[in-house]
Protein backbone atom coordinates (compact mmCIF):
# COMPACT_ATOMS: atom_id res chain seq x y z
CA UNK A 1 0.00 0.00 0.00
CA UNK A 2 1.53 3.64 -1.09
CA UNK A 3 1.40 6.36 1.73
CA UNK A 4 -1.31 8.02 0.24
CA UNK A 5 -3.29 5.11 0.00
CA UNK A 6 -2.63 4.62 3.60
CA UNK A 7 -2.93 8.18 4.81
CA UNK A 8 -6.56 8.36 2.88
CA UNK A 9 -7.69 5.15 5.01
CA UNK A 10 -6.94 7.41 8.48
CA UNK A 11 -10.48 8.73 8.60
CA UNK A 12 -12.17 5.56 7.91
CA UNK A 13 -10.55 3.57 10.46
CA UNK A 14 -10.05 5.77 13.10
CA UNK A 15 -7.67 5.52 15.84
CA UNK A 16 -4.51 4.82 13.19
CA UNK A 17 -3.16 1.26 13.14
CA UNK A 18 0.42 0.60 13.04
CA UNK A 19 2.54 1.75 10.35
CA UNK A 20 -0.15 4.36 8.84
CA UNK A 21 1.17 7.46 7.45
CA UNK A 22 -0.42 10.36 9.42
CA UNK A 23 0.00 14.20 9.43
CA UNK A 24 -0.05 16.26 12.21
CA UNK A 25 0.50 20.53 13.35
CA UNK A 26 3.57 21.42 14.72
CA UNK A 27 5.28 24.47 15.31
CA UNK A 28 6.94 24.03 11.69
CA UNK A 29 3.86 23.71 10.09
CA UNK A 30 2.58 20.23 8.99
CA UNK A 31 4.60 17.02 9.43
CA UNK A 32 3.92 13.72 8.42
CA UNK A 33 5.38 10.43 10.28
CA UNK A 34 4.53 6.89 10.42
CA UNK A 35 2.80 5.21 13.68
CA UNK A 36 4.70 2.76 15.65
CA UNK A 37 2.24 2.64 18.33
CA UNK A 38 -0.52 3.92 19.77
CA UNK A 39 -0.81 4.59 23.54
CA UNK A 40 -2.69 5.83 26.01
CA UNK A 41 -2.01 8.56 28.75
CA UNK A 42 -3.54 9.32 31.44
CA UNK A 43 -5.96 11.71 29.90
CA UNK A 44 -5.65 11.01 25.59
CA UNK A 45 -4.05 8.73 23.24
CA UNK A 46 -0.39 9.36 22.21
CA UNK A 47 0.97 8.48 18.88
CA UNK A 48 4.61 6.88 18.56
CA UNK A 49 6.11 7.27 15.34
CA UNK A 50 8.96 5.25 14.28
CA UNK A 51 11.34 7.94 14.78
CA UNK A 52 10.34 7.97 18.32
CA UNK A 53 8.76 11.59 18.64
CA UNK A 54 5.05 10.92 20.36
CA UNK A 55 2.09 13.13 19.53
CA UNK A 56 -0.73 13.78 20.97
CA UNK A 57 -3.88 12.59 19.28
CA UNK A 58 -5.67 15.89 19.03
CA UNK A 59 -2.75 17.29 16.71
CA UNK A 60 -3.05 14.95 14.04
CA UNK A 61 -5.22 15.67 11.14
CA UNK A 62 -8.23 14.06 10.45
CA UNK A 63 -8.57 13.30 14.24
CA UNK A 64 -12.48 12.43 16.17
CA UNK A 65 -13.64 15.81 17.03
CA UNK A 66 -13.64 15.50 20.48
CA UNK A 67 -11.49 13.48 20.80
CA UNK A 68 -12.12 10.65 23.20
CA UNK A 69 -10.24 11.17 26.56
CA UNK A 70 -10.32 8.99 29.85
CA UNK A 71 -12.00 10.63 33.01
CA UNK A 72 -9.72 11.03 35.96
CA UNK A 73 -11.65 8.46 38.23
CA UNK A 74 -10.50 5.59 35.10
CA UNK A 75 -6.92 6.49 35.92
CA UNK A 76 -6.16 3.72 38.76
CA UNK A 77 -3.46 4.56 41.55
CA UNK A 78 -1.00 2.15 40.52
CA UNK A 79 -0.93 3.71 36.64
CA UNK A 80 -0.64 6.88 38.10
CA UNK A 81 2.16 6.01 40.21
CA UNK A 82 4.08 4.40 37.34
CA UNK A 83 3.89 7.66 35.75
CA UNK A 84 4.40 9.74 37.89
CA UNK A 85 7.74 7.37 38.77
CA UNK A 86 8.90 7.49 35.00
CA UNK A 87 8.52 11.19 35.63
CA UNK A 88 10.76 11.76 38.19
CA UNK A 89 13.17 9.59 36.86
CA UNK A 90 13.14 11.20 33.61
CA UNK A 91 13.69 14.54 34.98
CA UNK A 92 16.54 13.49 36.91
CA UNK A 93 18.12 12.08 34.18
CA UNK A 94 17.93 15.81 32.84
CA UNK A 95 15.73 15.21 30.09
CA UNK A 96 14.04 19.05 28.80
CA UNK A 97 10.31 19.36 28.25
CA UNK A 98 10.99 21.79 25.94
CA UNK A 99 12.20 19.24 23.52
CA UNK A 100 9.31 18.91 20.95
CA UNK A 101 7.31 15.70 20.73
CA UNK A 102 9.65 14.17 22.94
CA UNK A 103 8.06 11.72 25.45
CA UNK A 104 9.03 13.30 28.83
CA UNK A 105 7.38 16.58 27.35
CA UNK A 106 4.26 14.25 26.11
CA UNK A 107 3.91 12.83 29.77
CA UNK A 108 4.09 15.50 31.75
CA UNK A 109 1.52 17.46 29.87
CA UNK A 110 -0.74 14.56 30.07
CA UNK A 111 0.16 14.80 33.47
CA UNK A 112 -0.19 18.37 34.43
CA UNK A 113 -3.50 18.50 32.84
CA UNK A 114 -4.92 15.08 34.26
CA UNK A 115 -4.04 17.10 37.84
CA UNK A 116 -5.76 19.77 36.68
CA UNK A 117 -9.05 17.63 35.85
CA UNK A 118 -8.95 15.83 38.94
CA UNK A 119 -7.95 18.55 41.35
CA UNK A 120 -8.34 21.56 40.54
CA UNK A 121 -11.40 22.44 38.48
CA UNK A 122 -13.70 19.11 39.46
CA UNK A 123 -13.11 19.59 42.83
CA UNK A 124 -15.13 16.14 43.40
CA UNK A 125 -15.74 15.33 47.23
CA UNK A 126 -13.75 12.52 48.54
CA UNK A 127 -15.42 9.07 47.15
CA UNK A 128 -15.96 6.85 50.25
CA UNK A 129 -16.81 3.37 48.32
CA UNK A 130 -14.65 0.86 49.10
CA UNK A 131 -12.94 0.68 45.47
CA UNK A 132 -12.33 4.21 45.26
CA UNK A 133 -8.47 4.98 44.13
CA UNK A 134 -7.76 1.00 44.51
CA UNK A 135 -5.12 -0.32 41.45
CA UNK B 1 -25.49 23.71 22.38
CA UNK B 2 -25.97 24.49 25.92
CA UNK B 3 -23.26 23.68 28.25
CA UNK B 4 -25.88 20.94 29.78
CA UNK B 5 -25.68 19.12 26.45
CA UNK B 6 -22.26 19.19 26.21
CA UNK B 7 -20.23 15.72 26.19
CA UNK B 8 -17.36 15.07 28.84
CA UNK B 9 -14.89 15.54 26.38
CA UNK B 10 -15.98 18.60 25.13
CA UNK B 11 -16.49 20.16 28.99
CA UNK B 12 -12.86 18.32 29.55
CA UNK B 13 -12.10 19.78 26.38
CA UNK B 14 -12.85 23.94 26.92
CA UNK B 15 -11.20 23.01 31.05
CA UNK B 16 -8.40 22.06 29.58
CA UNK B 17 -8.04 24.87 27.06
CA UNK B 18 -8.69 27.71 29.44
CA UNK B 19 -5.76 26.57 31.26
CA UNK B 20 -3.41 26.16 28.39
CA UNK B 21 -2.80 22.84 29.22
CA UNK B 22 -3.29 21.04 25.67
CA UNK B 23 -0.40 22.09 24.08
CA UNK B 24 1.57 23.78 26.58
CA UNK B 25 4.28 26.37 25.49
CA UNK B 26 8.10 25.74 25.76
CA UNK B 27 8.74 27.59 28.33
CA UNK B 28 5.89 27.10 30.64
CA UNK B 29 5.89 23.72 32.22
CA UNK B 30 7.81 25.23 35.18
CA UNK B 31 4.69 27.47 35.86
CA UNK B 32 1.85 24.71 34.88
CA UNK B 33 4.10 22.65 37.72
CA UNK B 34 3.94 25.06 40.08
CA UNK B 35 0.05 25.51 39.65
CA UNK B 36 -0.70 22.32 39.65
CA UNK B 37 1.11 21.80 42.52
CA UNK B 38 -0.88 24.43 44.56
CA UNK B 39 -3.94 22.61 43.66
CA UNK B 40 -2.94 19.67 44.88
CA UNK B 41 -1.91 21.61 48.12
CA UNK B 42 -5.80 23.23 48.49
CA UNK B 43 -7.03 19.63 48.02
CA UNK B 44 -4.71 17.94 50.39
CA UNK B 45 -5.98 20.35 53.04
CA UNK B 46 -9.31 20.22 52.25
CA UNK B 47 -8.81 16.39 52.99
CA UNK B 48 -6.80 16.76 56.57
CA UNK B 49 -9.29 19.54 57.57
CA UNK B 50 -12.30 16.46 57.11
CA UNK B 51 -10.05 14.21 58.42
CA UNK B 52 -11.88 11.12 57.32
CA UNK B 53 -10.37 9.79 53.66
CA UNK B 54 -6.86 8.57 54.53
CA UNK B 55 -6.69 6.74 51.11
CA UNK B 56 -7.20 10.05 48.79
CA UNK B 57 -5.05 11.90 51.36
CA UNK B 58 -2.10 10.07 50.84
CA UNK B 59 -2.71 9.50 47.17
CA UNK B 60 -2.80 13.46 47.12
CA UNK B 61 0.05 13.68 49.17
CA UNK B 62 2.18 11.40 46.91
CA UNK B 63 0.85 13.30 43.93
CA UNK B 64 2.25 16.83 45.70
CA UNK B 65 6.04 15.09 46.57
CA UNK B 66 6.11 14.33 43.02
CA UNK B 67 5.37 17.61 41.76
CA UNK B 68 7.91 19.01 44.30
CA UNK B 69 10.53 17.45 43.17
CA UNK B 70 9.36 18.13 38.84
CA UNK B 71 9.18 21.70 40.31
CA UNK B 72 12.70 21.49 42.09
CA UNK B 73 14.42 19.87 38.96
CA UNK B 74 12.63 21.81 36.47
CA UNK B 75 13.73 25.10 37.88
CA UNK B 76 17.21 24.29 37.70
CA UNK B 77 17.22 23.82 34.12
Amino acid sequence: MTAAAKHSDLSANWPSSESQVITFSSKEGPLTGVVKEIRWGLVWRDFILEDGRVIPEHRIVGHPNPPVWRKPEEISQSEREECERRLVSMADAGLDPRNDEQPFRAELNQYLAYTYLRYKQAKPKPDTSENADVA
Amino acid sequence: MTSQNKSDEDTAWDLLSEAGLIDIPDDAFPKRVTEAKRAVMERLDELIELSSHPRECDSAAYSLATLKKLEITLKQK
